[in-house]
């Protein structure tokens, strides 16, 4: 198997839990989805609170999860004025190469 | 990212200290403004010190007041944290959920956030016209951190995130 099937599933399986856990969850966003080293997840959900800005917190890997995960969560509102370059991504961060995940996505 | 680590350990090191003053004036004789200054500085420092180890710039992250509402949010979902502090996943996710307001209480007592209200450094003054400064404020938080269920489980995961963060986030 390789390294970025690794990966993927990771990511993949980390977003089914979030969406399991968080009801009011609306979509994750993978953020450079090719970065090999770590996990990086945007969560839009309508009950955080606005910060006004994205901020990304750390979190080591672990035996369960091998990758370090960089996680952030704004609301919907937050979500589309990133779209619009009025809210920027933490340093690093494009919308290039990312994967939009959906409840309705992860549940099929 | 030696940097970022640099930052990380210094603002880890000042949430410690913080939050042993908070601890030193939770006697009696301490006026409640300063045991609630010396919480709302531990718990905003132990946010920055997860946060500052991701990628948001550290002009936002010093300026920042919001960074410990967002740390309990997500670290309600954070798999290591099970372990730790052995509950299943669900069981995580709700306990962490009904700490949230209180959380957002505290974030809120930094002056740039209390909007003009109580906060427990710089005098405000009320809609009657009164001026009323921190030491004179009664602070209800105080009370409800200390004797429901959901203030004490918030002030001892505070304690247990700063006491064993090196092997939870490093």
């Amino acid at each position: 198997m390789s390294q970025n099937h690794n990966l993927v599933s990771a990511a993949e399986d980390l977003i089914q839990e979030h969406f399991e856990l968080e009801p009011s969850l609306e979509k994750v966003i993978w953020i450079n989805s090719d970065k090999t080293a770590e996990i990086r997840l945007l969560e839009i959900t309508p009950e955080t609170f606005p910060a006004g800005e994205v901020l990304s917190y750390y979190f080591p890997p672990d035996d369960e999860l091998p990758y370090a995960t960089i996680l952030a969560q704004i609301t919907p509102e937050e979500w589309q004025k990133v779209l619009r370059k009025e809210i920027s991504l933490p340093e690093g961060w494009t919308l290039e190469n990312h994967k939009v995940y959906s409840r309705n996505l992860v549940a099929a | 990212m030696i940097d970022r680590q640099s930052w990380q350990t210094a603002f880890l090191k000042q949430a410690r200290v913080d939050w042993e003053a908070y601890q030193r004036t939770r006697q009696a004789s301490w006026p409640e403004c300063h045991r609630l200054l010396f919480l709302q500085m531990a718990s905003e420092k132990l946010g920055k010190a997860l946060l500052v180890a991701g990628h948001s710039s550290l002009e936002k992250i010093t300026q920042t007041h919001a960074a410990f509402v967002k740390f309990v949010q997500i670290a309600g979902n954070h798999r290591k944290l099970q372990k730790a502090l052995g509950m299943n996943k669900s069981q995580q996710r709700a306990q962490f959920k009904t700490l949230l307001p209180f959380a957002y209480k505290i974030e809120l007592l930094a002056p740039a956030l209390s909007q003009h209200g109580p906060n427990p450094e710089y005098p405000w003054k009320e809609t009657s016209g009164n001026i009323l400064a921190p030491a004179d404020y009664p602070f209800p938080l105080i009370k409800r951190l200390r004797h429901t269920p959901q203030g004490i489980q918030l002030l001892k995961y505070i304690e247990i995130f700063l006491n064993r963060f090196e092997a939870l986030f490093m």
